[in-house]
């Protein structure tokens, strides 16, 4: 809302410099944008938040100012003359829906003379940025800026039937605008209509038939109140926002219509010394439902701000605010709220007037809480661990969009494929509206975006939500991801997954059971199982996705399941004893079919390795040579120790050999000379 | 002691000082191995090397005089015998000559990465307020209305839920427009007192710039208890000013309007080089409205919810001047933090 400076000293004596007023204004509730100098007036920005509604006509920020700084508020009280015949004589008004239009008024001015607007009306508005267009007209803008409430001028020699019509526009209506723009009006907009036609989308912008122009001698006023969220609707659904809209569709004081016509009379017979304004206003009005008188109880006040005010101070500012006292007593305040604040209706809404206007600088900023111990939670633990893990083994930390376009929304796994992303439907987002259903390819695209500009191998993992449609109406399910993609083949990131459950001290082995997935390569690709709990998926990216992702360079990426994590994590570590004999490695090459994979080998070594064998370590695997196509041999040690005393040679020899055996029956193994 | 005795100890400790000086100066410059073994053999030669000669010459010395020359010699001898050894080692070091290593070549660093300034940003302020007493606190991204507008006191004819701005699906649901869904979340689910901060990602249909994103992170924090007041709003925010921006920090509470608080302010702070107030969030007294959705005694319990946007906060500390940095992780902004 701009305001006029020296519009503002119509309504009360500024005697402070512009920038005390905007201070003092900007903390009690009216914050300052911007205040410029337009040809000798001084146009001030403030924001109104949408509560107050008051304040987008200057008498409403006059009244703050008054009550902020204890000068006297002088509103006008127009009392226009008038002559000739009634108005009821010379147009009517008939209100079709009253649930969309709780009052409507006119008042008829005869003979008036359109022209130019006198020097002072058109600097006014000018300071306001608004265009003067010609007396009538810029009187119903200057009133709607003073007061904020919106007028509209018709030439009522151009109105069918010289009557108005508040409806719902018909089926296939339209209607040209004051902008020249001609709407297709939906059956939803109301519309001022007169006998025949649409002369108005009610609330937003007048009709361009109808408007007052230089041939125009006879004009209706209008001055009415509609429903908010009728005019709402209506604005986004023409796409054609105006000050008037943007007043309807917030509060406006029911009492303002009769004073805003009469004003708007007044100044038009003031412009235009021989028009003559006809007697009455037609007024259709619904009852206005009474208000409910508030109560403030004293007590509160300190219960809610934490400090004390003076019980005549809380007075003082409810009455120069404009609420009438009906009683008080040494404990509490009954207060009937002024017709122009619609937002006052409860007692915590006084306690906030009382504090904004007391002052917010006098709360105080020294009070101690309770203590109460909030150490990090599991998951914050945990995913701080990830962190640190996943950056010490030189990874960077991505955070990407979640609303994405399709490319980016695909799942990472098969299941769940089959539902559609979830879409955000909105005109900003007409390409990335998807919620993704995997992280992994957003990080493909992080992986692009560097190697375009010159990082060839930008490693990264982002922990962030996924959005998994559940098909029946119901929020989707959104379980915690973690993703990470590298320049890495599988087993160097399988290398990253190993050493990150380490590092959770998850001591359950890790199984990767080999699976198809739409993102990776066939046959380069696993589910990741931690025993009978899915971990996650990981694979080298498949070259037909790195393609359509752009990407020069091999990847590999894998997408582990949070929840499965904070699971299985361990934040605190337990201690085991340190081996206090000596271990014995020994080497093995065993050819077998390459079909066989290191899981089956390590299952047969370990359940015939005998009571001191401790652990089986892959070392390498050979293909080709005189092995043939069919064959590999497969090389890794293996660790005995006993706890109790040193292994003799020949014991682990045994053991050796009886791993060899069972390799051998169970898996075709033959022992590599 | 006769006179002789004394002169004659006199010049031969004199003998044996220039002998050390001659010695030393012989080892110190000799530029190749050749040159100490020559030092060698003439200052420490086993048969007719100088000390050799300084040795015998202790006999002929009257015996009251042998002592203190045999003492002072002990010396000479050691000092020859570490200058000898000195300059042999700094010869062996540079004769290493083809296998020696140019240390000032740059060492071979491994890969670091880096965690994202939003989640460095993130992660300080859960400390921060965690030593306050707030418990972390997370809830959907995906949300149904009533979290994010019915509970939280904003009514179907509220402005804040036009569909221009926010982020609509087609069943009905939404994607959270603030944290403050989470209060009610935890509200909901635990019975007063509650001290919780909520942290996450909320949506907006904000046309992108250098200062807008459609999706951004917020803090959100929320204390309800009985006596709870604006009092102890604003001393935690102070408190959390103080521990992130330093001592020197002042606060200030501007009128503001959110549905789910009253009264509502918004937060500025001033700091240290600070050119003017800056707007750091949003914070109030819980509405009575929002206790009544949650089963809430307004008469009994009062509290306070703030929220502050993590990008501002970020931004601010590390010098960025452009969000979008922060959404398209290219390595060489990461590798800054």
């Amino acid at each position: 809302m701009i305001v006029s400076w020296n519009q503002l000293t119509d309504y009360v004596r500024l005697d402070a410099p512009v920038e005390v007023l905007t201070e003092r204004l900007a903390l009690t509730g009216l914050n300052h944008e911007s205040t410029e100098e337009v040809g000798g007036d001084l146009a001030i920005d403030l924001e109104v938040t949408s509560n107050r509604s008051d304040c987008l006509g200057h008498i409403g920020v006059a009244r703050e100012i008054s009550v902020v700084f204890g000068k006297p508020l002088r509103v006008p009280s127009p009392a226009p003359r008038t002559a000739g015949e009634p108005v009821e004589t010379l147009a009517a008004v008939t209100v079709e829906a009253p649930d969309l239009c709780h009052r409507f008024t006119a008042r008829v001015v005869t003979g008036v003379k359109v022209g130019e607007s006198p020097w002072w009306l058109r600097k006014r508005l000018e300071t306001l940025g608004v265009r003067p267009v010609s007396n009538v007209v810029d009187v119903t803008n200057y009133v709607m800026f003073e007061c904020g409430q919106p007028l509209h001028a018709y030439d009522l020699d151009r109105l069918e039937g010289r009557r108005l019509v508040v409806r719902k526009a018909r089926l296939g209506e339209k209607l040209t605008a004051i902008n020249a723009r001609e709407y297709a009006l939906d059956p939803e907009t109301l519309v001022i209509a007169d006998a025949a036609r649409a002369v108005g989308v009610a609330g937003v912008m007048g009709g361009l038939d109808t408007e007052v122009g230089p041939g125009t001698s006879n004009v209706l006023i209008e001055a009415a109140g509609f429903d908010a969220m009728s005019i709402r609707k209506t604005a986004r659904a023409l796409g054609l926002f105006s000050p008037a809209s943007f007043r309807f569709e917030r509060p406006i004081d029911p009492e303002i219509v009769d004073w805003a016509s009469r004003r708007t009379a007044e100044l038009i017979l003031e412009l235009c010394p021989d028009a003559v304004l006809h007697p009455g206003v037609i007024d259709v009005a619904a009852p206005a439902a009474p208000r409910a008188p508030i109560v403030l109880r004293l007590a509160q006040i300190p219960r809610v701000l934490g400090i004390e005010v003076e019980p005549a101070e809380v007075r003082r500012i409810l009455e120069a605010l404009g609420l009438k006292v009906l009683e008080a007593d040494d404990r509490a305040i009954e207060v009937a709220p002024p017709s122009w604040r619609a937002d006052l209706e409860r007692e915590i809404d006084l306690i906030e007037e009382v504090a904004r206007i007391h002052g917010y600088e006098k709360i105080v900023e020294d009070r101690p809480i309770p203590v109460a111990s909030a150490p990090r939670g599991r998951r914050e633990r945990v995913e701080s661990t990830v962190r640190d893990a996943l950056t010490a083994l030189g990874l960077d930390e991505a955070v990407t969009f979640s609303l994405v376009e399709d490319a980016l929304a695909a799942p990472v796994s098969a299941e769940g494929a089959d539902l559609p992303p979830l879409r955000v439907s909105h005109s900003s987002r007409k390409r990335e509206n998807a919620l993704r259903r995997g992280l992994v390819p957003s990080l493909l695209a992080v992986r692009r975006h560097n190697e375009t500009r010159g990082v060839a191998d930008a490693r990264v993992f982002e922990i962030a939500d996924v959005y998994l449609p559940r098909g029946d109406g119901a929020l989707p399910d959104e379980p915690a991801r973690l993703a990470i993609a590298a320049g890495l083949d599988f087993r160097g990131l399988k290398g990253i997954v190993e050493a990150l459950l380490r590092r959770l001290l998850i001591a359950e082995p890790l199984s990767a059971r080999p699976a198809e997935l739409p993102l990776f390569a066939s046959g380069r690709s696993a589910e990741l199982w931690l025993g009978e709990t899915l971990l996650g998926w990981m694979g080298e990216v498949d070259a037909e996705v790195a393609r359509t992702h752009d990407l020069r360079n091999a990847c590999s990426a894998a997408e582990l399941d949070l929840g499965a994590l904070l699971d299985k994590a361990r934040t605190v570590a337990r201690y085991s004893p340190l081996a206090s004999q000596p271990a014995v490695v020994r080497d093995l090459s065993l050819v077998l079919d390459r079909g066989v994979s290191w899981a089956e080998i390590e299952a047969v070594v370990r359940d015939h390795a005998g009571d001191s064998f401790r652990a089986a370590h892959y070392l390498d695997t050979f293909r080709g040579g005189d092995l043939g196509d069919d064959r590999q041999s497969v090389h890794f040690g293996l660790t005995f120790r006993r706890d109790d005393r040193t292994l003799t040679g020949e014991e682990v020899d045994a053991a050796v050999n009886a791993v060899v055996d069972a390799c051998s029956r169970k898996l075709g193994a033959i022992l590599r000379s | 002691m006769s006179t002789s005795t004394t002169g004659t100890l006199e010049t031969a400790l004199l003998d044996l000082d220039e002998l050390q000086g001659e010695a030393v100066l012989a080892f110190e410059s000799a530029a190749s191995p050749e040159a100490v073994e020559a030092a060698r053999v003439e200052y420490l030669g086993q048969k007719q090397g100088r000390l050799k000669a300084a040795q015998e010459r202790l006999r002929t010395l009257p015996n009251q005089a042998k002592k203190s020359y045999g003492q002072r010699f002990n010396g000479v001898k050691q000092a020859l015998e570490a200058a000898c050894d000195a300059a042999r080692a700094r010869l062996a070091r540079r004769t290493v000559g083809g296998d020696g290593i140019d240390v000032t070549l740059p060492g071979i660093a491994p890969r670091l990465g880096h965690r994202h300034p939003l989640s460095q940003t993130a992660d300080e302020l859960i400390d921060i307020f965690g030593r306050l007493g707030f418990a972390v606190a997370r809830g959907p991204e995906v949300e149904d209305v009533h979290h994010n507008f019915d509970a939280l006191n904003i009514p179907p004819v509220h402005p804040a839920r036009d569909p221009l701005d926010n982020f609509f699906l087609p069943d009905g649901g939404m994607l959270r427009s603030q944290t403050s869904t989470i209060q009610v979340r935890v509200m909901e689910s635990q019975p007063p007192p509650a001290r919780v901060v909520a942290i996450g990602r909320v949506y907006r249909p904000d046309t992108v710039d250098a200062t807008h994103s459609f999706m951004f992170h917020q803090i959100e924090g929320l204390f309800v208890a009985e006596g709870v007041t604006m009092g102890h709003l604003k001393s935690v925010l102070r408190l959390f000013a103080k521990s992130y921006l330093g001592e020197d920090v002042r606060i200030r509470f501007r009128p503001s309007f959110f549905p789910f608080t009253e009264p509502s302010v918004e937060i500025d702070m001033l700091w240290h080089g600070g050119r003017g107030w800056v707007e750091m969030g949003g914070a109030g007294m819980v509405d009575p409205n929002v206790f009544k959705a949650v089963g809430y005694d307004a008469e009994r319990v009062t509290g306070f919810a703030f929220g502050l946007g993590i990008e501002r906060l970020c931004m601010r500390r590390h010098g960025i001047d452009d969000i979008r940095l922060l959404y398209q992780n290219d390595v060489r902004f990461l590798d800054q933090f």
